[in-house]
């Protein structure tokens, strides 16, 4: 199960060939700042992802999101490595 | 296409239909790709999410994404796109076509919506029967990079 930063469907994509979601579907909208790295999905399915850029739409504001490459806990693992003493 | 373009549709939905590609429809055998595992309450709220955005002819677009195996190979498309994904689904495009679901080209190739018109839950078992079983992917956890800029 995955606690996300941001709620999206990791499927999406829009035209600008980016992952995409709302703005208003972040559990802190403040951390979602372009070039941020964030947790993207939902508790099934999350990839790690940078934030391109916030671009109004609709009745509110869309996140485009980079996929990075790897799983999440490829990530945490990356951290592990770099911090062990 | 560049992300400030988008930029220029202020408020209100982005519509699609200047958007969509010029592209001949997906052959009936044609595998389309989503990932995940999918319930009707996520099947709508993925539908709405997409209704909030885009619009088709003025209207709001109901649809959920998917990927067709096109100028890629499956084992190629799943590891550079949905290896975030434990288990997808692999319908045909003729298979959602049968159960009345429009595919349109969206977004960049291979990136298709399915479209839907309500999103209640009749349409939604319905799209739910046409994406068939979920399946193990065997690419999970395998990623490579996918677009390059976006």
């Amino acid at each position: 199960m995955y606690r996300v930063d941001i709620t999206a469907d990791l499927n999406d994509e829009d035209q600008t060939g980016y992952l995409w979601t709302f703005l208003d579907e972040a559990r802190d909208p403040a951390r979602i700042t372009p070039g941020a790295l964030v947790v993207a999905g939902d508790e099934n399915a999350a990839a790690v992802c940078q934030v391109v850029d916030l671009v109004p739409a609709g009745d509110g504001t869309i996140v485009h999101l980079r996929l990075l490459p790897g799983l999440v806990d490829d990530y945490r693992a990356l951290v592990d490595r770099a911090l062990a003493s | 296409m560049l992300v400030g373009s988008l930029a220029r549709v202020q408020a209100g939905r982005i519509e699609q239909r200047k958007l969509l590609r010029a592209e001949q429809p997906l052959p009936a055998t044609t595998i389309v790709v989503r990932g995940g595992r999918d319930t009707l309450d996520k099947l709508r709220g993925h539908a709405q999410r997409t209704a909030r955005a885009w619009s088709l002819d003025g209207q709001p677009l109901l649809g959920i994404s998917v990927f067709a195996v096109l100028g890629i190979a499956l084992e190629e498309l799943l590891a550079r796109r949905f290896a975030s994904f434990r288990t997808i689904y692999l319908p045909t495009a003729g298979e959602l076509r049968e159960r009345g679901f429009e595919l349109l080209a969206t977004g960049q190739r291979p990136h298709y919506t399915v479209r839907l018109r309500r999103a209640d839950d009749p349409e939604l078992e319905e799209l739910v029967a046409a994406l068939g079983a979920a399946r193990p992917n065997p690419q999970y956890g395998r990623s490579s990079t996918w677009r390059e800029e976006g």
